[in-house]
């Protein structure tokens, strides 16, 4: 007997054995291209010429362009990479779909539409430009209210209609509507507003101010906290809603928890770094494959590390090194994310429902 | 006389049914039951009665539309979730899909109401799970995926999940409605030596009646205007099986638990013989549509004995010998000049 729970023991061991073997070898590769972030860019700089920047304190044009934009520049894209990795995990788990995502149901331009009543509209008398210290707060909040309102919304559809596909459809139906509102009020908004917007919409990780970074780094790790405390509940989601709360979960409460967080995460990058596409569907994917698990104490921290690596990766790349050109990162991020969605649909035909 | 038994459950008037806008929509007239430690208990109706409603009410996932649930004792309503969920665990005909998860990770899910805010697996967590695993058979599939399980390792796997949640009573809803032959009597076996060894509650509803009369302890028999509960052969002399089928085509024996279509007789036969064989002609000709004779009279079918080894079936014209009950069965289906 004893040794039979020694045998079992020794398996589960090596099993986690293997998990933290990723678990290290994600937290090196964050780390190198956290580095590489800092040390490639558009303007080359010699390797000494970077460390002295960050170490010394020379008032050169090295220095500006290292402290003022390369690393602001590289934490956004972790910061990013996270929240949109782990808001994409939380929404496939609740709604038990391998497709959900912020992008992908139409969370983001949810947050998108919030934005837009603030650049747009609500901000008729004041100019884009004070948009600063509680002006932050105004966007992110409007993003956080319009990412929250379509997270409801979906959720109400999907409790009455069970199949994935058409969920998946009145997502991008309702994507589109939005998209409409959007354009209409764009319509009737004026040069230097409408200059703003579109700006924004572009998507990028370089144009925080640093107390916006300030915002999204305190909404981020808001909501990393309350994923870590959502664990449980997601696990026992995974089992669907009956399950759930046979075994003793609250489900409402657990919902609330969790939107809370996911609109939370989505809702403070769209405001500020515009729609970043398929980091929140595939990246999830990406931590399964790698950990072959379906517990959220380990897909957890797996998708914060994951997404964080290939944000900055998408960072890198868009920096396209050794050229002077400067590619959008929402087009990486889509290269990226596109084949691992694609691979997940192909796979899905296979057992229709899983995740 | 006192019998030493422990009452863990009781219904006292229990209305079930749905909330539709303002409107109750009250599916069966107040029931009335009770449930002791370690009984196996078959709940049985017809299809859309209000089995699965009454089921999902017991395990408080649906909230019922009056009277009262008792636990040990005490109302249902004074229990918080995570309480009652240590004291009902509970299976539903949905099938969990979920890849990557490992049959440890299912069981251990059923830990829930057990473990601290992160859901941590320690030594103790972990033996009551092993030793779930152990009671299922289900040590050599610990790491295997649950997407990759027959329909029966599933439902082994579902029930020690359900029994790492410790719970005193097991609701399942019908927890062999998907299973072949084989498994299906598996999952029954292992039901059985639950509620018998391991002194579970097992409330389960079913469709398989002669699998319910044969191995339950107590049946709890819905009809439209009352649950009955006793024993499976209490209910059977009172000829309330009877009921369910009313107004189908089937027919319930009370006498010997058994099936038969209801259809025209063609006529009686007498049987001479005994042994396996008589048994298993008598079976061939009910199903042909004839019932035994009690004495002997033309008809008459003479059993293969000794070193007889034909069926020797005698009318009023003639006298035919087959060789097997497949040849009897099929000249007394063809043949009308029989009924007389």
């Amino acid at each position: 007997m004893k040794t039979e729970n020694q045998i079992e023991t020794a398996h589960v061991l090596s099993y986690g054995k293997q998990q933290k073997l990723f678990f290290a070898g994600l937290l090196f590769l964050v780390v190198c291209f956290l580095i590489l972030d800092i040390f490639l860019g558009s303007v080359s700089i010699k390797a000494s010429d970077v460390i002295k920047a960050i170490f010394t304190n020379t008032d050169s044009n090295f220095e500006t362009i290292i402290l003022k934009f390369r690393l602001p520049k590289a934490i956004t894209a972790l910061t990013v990479g996270i929240a949109l990795s782990l808001s994409g995990l939380q929404m496939q788990t609740v709604f038990r779909n391998p497709m959900a995502g912020p992008d992908v149901l139409g969370i983001s331009s949810g947050a998108s539409l919030g934005v837009a009543f603030v650049i747009l509209g609500f901000s008729a008398n004041i100019s884009p430009d004070s948009l600063k210290g509680l002006g932050n707060w105004i966007l992110v909040a409007a993003s956080w209210a319009g990412a929250g309102a379509v997270m409801i919304l979906i959720m109400f559809i999907s409790s009455r209609v069970k199949d994935i596909m058409t969920i998946l459809i009145l997502g991008i139906m309702l994507s589109s509507g939005i998209s409409a509102i959007v354009i209409i009020m764009q319509y009737f908004s004026n040069e230097t507003m409408l200059k703003a917007y579109v700006i924004w919409t572009m998507g990028s990780l370089g144009n925080l101010t640093s107390s916006q970074l300030n915002v999204l780094l305190i909404c981020v790790s808001v909501g990393v906290l309350l994923s870590l405390f959502s664990a449980k509940m997601l696990n026992a989601l995974l089992l669907g809603e009956n399950y759930a709360g046979s075994i003793g979960l609250n489900v409402r409460l657990a919902r609330v928890v969790i939107f809370a967080c996911t609109s939370i995460m989505a809702g403070s990058v769209t405001a500020f770094c515009g729609p970043i596409g398929f980091i929140g569907i595939a990246v999830p994917h990406i931590a399964r494959i790698l950990f072959k698990t379906s517990d959220h104490k380990i897909l957890i921290p797996g998708t914060i590390l994951t997404g964080g690596a290939v944000m900055l990766a998408s960072d890198i790349i868009s920096q396209l090194p050794g050229s002077d050109n400067v590619l959008p990162v929402n087009a990486v991020t889509s290269l990226i994310g596109i084949p691992v969605v694609i691979w997940v649909i192909l796979r899905n035909r296979k057992y229709s429902g899983l995740f | 006389m006192k019998m030493n038994l422990t009452e863990i459950l009781s219904l006292d008037s229990l209305k079930i049914g749905y909330v539709s806008g303002r409107h109750e929509n009250v599916l069966l007239p107040p029931l009335n039951a009770c449930a002791n430690k370690g009984e196996l208990i078959a709940v049985i109706g017809r299809n859309g009665i209000g089995k699965s409603t009454l089921l999902r009410t017991l395990t408080g996932l649906q909230p019922s539309l009056g009277g009262e649930i008792f636990y040990s004792g005490k109302n249902i309503r004074d229990y918080s979730r995570m309480d009652l969920a240590q004291k009902v665990g509970y299976i539903s005909t949905e099938i969990v899909k979920v890849s990557n998860m490992s049959v440890y990770d299912l069981v251990a899910l059923g830990r829930f109401p057990h473990t601290n805010w992160m859901g941590k697996i320690d030594t103790k967590n972990h033996e009551v799970i092993m030793d779930a695993i152990e009671k299922t058979t289900m040590s050599a599939f610990c790491n295997r995926f649950v997407s990759e399980l027959s329909d029966g390792e599933r439902q082994r796997a579902m029930i020690a999940r359900i029994l790492a949640q410790d719970t005193g009573i097991m609701v399942m809803d019908e927890p062999t409605a998907f299973l072949d032959i084989g498994s299906k009597y598996e999952i029954l076996h292992l039901m059985h030596l639950l509620s018998h060894k391991n002194e579970k509650t097992i409330i389960f509803s079913t469709h398989d009646l002669h699998m319910a009369i044969s191995q339950s302890d107590k049946i709890w028999l819905i009809l439209d205007n009352r649950l009955m509960e006793g024993a499976p052969e209490d209910i059977m002399i009172e000829g309330a099986f009877d009921h369910l089928f009313d107004s189908s085509p089937v027919q319930f024996n009370s006498e010997n638990g058994t099936f038969s279509f209801r259809s025209e007789e063609k006529g009686r036969i007498f049987i001479e013989g005994d042994g396996i064989r008589r048994h298993w002609t008598e079976k061939a000709i009910n199903r042909a549509g004839f019932s035994l004779s009690e004495v002997k009279t033309i008809p008459y079918i003479i059993i293969p004995s000794g070193n007889n080894r034909e069926w020797k079936l005698t009318t009023n014209i003639s006298s035919v010998e087959f060789r097997s009950i497949y040849e009897l069965v099929s000249f007394l289906s063809k043949e009308d000049t029989l009924s007389i």
